[in-house]
């Protein structure tokens, strides 16, 4: 068994989560708070991804990256970044793909802490910033943690977006769902069993692991 | 509560007490204070104010003649009611200057006996008094 | 000397209220705003501290101007001090008691308001604990501390006290009172409590719809029939109780029951719950030393 697809899914997972955590605070922040007539449009947006078949997605990123095209053109000769069939456009199309999994559990979070907390902090001189990071995040720390572990087992099990705009080559964007595909197609059953049981097991134990700390079990078996 | 309107006819001050005069209809209620004209403006000789006295100090005397008694307070009337309870007692009392509600023991309505329609004096001490603007 | 002249208006459930007010406060002074709920009470802090905006007003604390609304001004909360109790004690939960008051600290700022302050208000044994491990008054010293911190031009309490019993409300007012003084604070403090109204401040002003319909001394305002006797008290019905005649009416005045006596035309404007003065004349009450 090639190990590689595995690797390169929990390298993709990761740095798209890592990227998504930074994007979504300010995102989640700005949803949960705001009083702009724009908000539907921007909730719809980010939420577009739950309902979408990923293959939609994945068809205009190709198309719109695509350096025979305008934008996808000038990327490629100004920028000298070619996000299709490349394991950048795998990041940035997951990061689209997995944002509402991040930014709905912060969202919610944010409008959960008390409005009186927040009001307190300002009133002692706090700035915005040091009551997002001092008293904010501190307090929704669970709602984060899901956020995260959302977003990381979503991007491992994506398929649809990743072959349209990443294809299906090896040690750069053939990752486990496409390497699963391919050896169903190929009738290797027994490989296609061992990515997936190792996808089932680390998933499964990730989820297990998010359930355990928010239910707080991991502190009373700590004690 | 008893309540009634009068004028301050007359204040005697000495230290921080004074005595007020006040009239009510044709009887002059006095009464004594832990105030002057200088801690409260209402004790003005003229001013309109409410004595307020509680029905459980107002003393009955059977008959309107005066007696001797150091009871400066005092008003003839007629009872109007008398509600009878096993310990207390309510007279209902018409004086000259108004209904006046005296609440006594039952006994001592017994000992007096006093009935509806009777000649009375009430009396209040000037101690028990309180003023009202 | 702080002037307030604050206007907005105000959507509440029974309609909407335009909040009209104008009040101006001695250095050094403790005032009350006192009025049902509804009446806006709770707005005009907020808009004090900046955290709501009015339509139409002005805010001069000290000389500095904080709010002014023909001229355009209008500090940010984080740029006005004050000090702020919340009614539902607004404590960091991620942060022991002794971190949520280091939180408040200014930068440059000594520590040593910190242990003052922990002192003044008895919050050693409770330093290290998190606000989920304190009972309500508990809650309520730390906020109190915590408000105090930064040494704030103006200390504002919105009824701080009102989800307490009496023992412990009595307990924190004397809290209240005693940095009140020791830092010669000027507080604006909210209550629907008018014995509370009448130990603490010097000055109240009645709040109905919106708009201030009375302002005076306490005792001056509350007393409406301004009774002569000297031997007074406020409080509360909680009990009438019919003896033959008469009637026996209990009534609560601070930690105290006292009982006295009614006539039945009297008992028919009361009820229980009603708040009443108690009076008599200065001339019966015994007094007998204790030990």
């Amino acid at each position: 068994m090639d190990w590689q697809p595995l690797l390169l899914t929990f390298k993709l997972a990761l740095i798209t989560t890592l990227l998504l955590l930074l994007i979504s605070i300010p995102i989640a922040y700005w949803l949960a708070y705001t009083k702009s007539k724009i908000k539907p449009i921007l909730e719809t947006l980010v939420s577009m991804p739950l309902v979408l078949p990923p293959t939609v997605l994945g068809f205009y990123l190709l198309v719109a990256f695509s350096p025979s095209n305008t934008f996808g053109g000038w990327l490629n000769d100004y920028l000298g970044i070619r996000l299709i069939f490349s394991f950048k456009g795998l990041v940035f199309a997951s990061i689209l793909y997995s944002l509402p999994f991040m930014v709905h559990p912060i969202q919610a979070g944010f409008s959960k802490v008390s409005s009186s907390i927040i009001e307190a902090s300002y009133v002692l001189g706090k700035s915005k910033t040091t009551t997002l990071f001092k008293i904010l995040l501190p307090n929704i720390k669970p709602s984060v943690l899901t956020g995260i572990i959302l977003a990381f087992a979503h991007t491992i099990g994506e398929f649809g977006v990743v072959l349209m705009i990443g294809g299906n080559m090896p040690g750069k964007t053939k990752v486990a769902s496409i390497a699963i595909y391919d050896e169903v197609e190929a009738l290797n059953y027994d490989v296609a069993n061992w990515y997936s049981l190792v996808l089932f097991g680390i998933t499964f134990s990730i989820l297990l692991i998010v359930y355990l700390v928010n239910g707080g079990y991991l502190k009373r078996f700590w004690r | 509560m008893n309540s009634f309107k009068g004028k301050i006819a007359d204040i005697k001050t000495n230290g921080s007490l004074s005595l007020i005069t006040i009239q009510v209809e044709s009887v002059l209620f006095t009464t004594i204070v832990i105030e002057t004209p200088d801690t409260a403006s209402y004790l003005k000789q003229g001013n309109s104010v409410t004595i307020i006295f509680k029905e459980t100090e107002v003393i009955i005397s059977k008959g309107i003649d005066q007696p001797s008694i150091s009871i400066q307070n005092k008003t003839v009337g007629e009872i109007l009611d008398i509600k009878k309870g096993a310990l207390l007692s309510t007279l209902t009392i018409d004086t000259t200057i108004g209904k006046i509600i005296a609440v006594v023991t039952s006994d001592s309505i017994d000992q007096l006996q006093l009935y509806v329609g009777e000649k009375i004096t009430t009396m209040i001490k000037a101690t028990e008094i309180m003023l009202s603007k | 000397m702080i002037h307030i002249a604050l206007q907005k208006k105000l959507t509440a459930v029974q309609g909407d209220i335009l909040l009209d007010i104008n009040i101006d406060i001695d250095q050094g002074d403790l005032i009350t705003i006192y009025g049902d709920s509804g009446a806006g009470k709770t707005s005009i802090l907020k808009m004090m501290a900046g955290l709501l905006q009015a339509d139409k007003g002005c805010i001069i604390c000290n000389r500095n101007t904080w709010l002014d609304t023909e001229k355009g001004i209008c500090l940010k909360p984080q740029q006005r001090k004050i000090g702020f109790v919340f009614q539902d004690y607004a404590l960091f939960p991620n942060m022991t008691v002794k971190e949520n008051l280091f939180y408040a600290l200014e930068k440059r700022q000594s520590k040593k308001i910190i242990d003052e302050l922990i002192d003044i208000i008895e919050l050693g044994d409770l330093q290290d604990r998190k606000p989920q491990k304190l009972s309500g008054g508990q809650k309520q010293r730390v906020a109190l501390a915590r408000a105090l911190v930064r040494k704030p031009e103006i200390l504002m309490l919105d009824e701080p006290l009102s989800a307490l019993d009496n023992k412990m409300r009595a307990k924190l007012q004397d809290y209240i009172l005693k940095v009140h003084k020791q830092y010669n604070l000027t507080t604006l403090l909210i209550s629907h409590e008018i014995s509370e109204v009448i130990k603490m401040s010097d000055i109240v002003c009645i709040i109905e719809n919106g708009k201030i319909v009375k302002q005076g001394s306490p005792i001056g305002i509350f007393t409406t029939k301004q009774v002569s006797g000297k031997f007074q008290f406020s409080g509360e019905i909680v009990h009438i109780e019919k003896e033959d005649v008469i009637y026996i009416v209990t009534i609560l005045i601070g930690t105290n029951f006292v009982k006295t006596i009614a006539e039945a035309t009297e008992i028919q404007t009361m009820s229980i719950g009603d708040k009443v003065i108690v009076a008599s004349k200065a001339f019966n009450p015994l007094i007998q030393k204790v030990n």
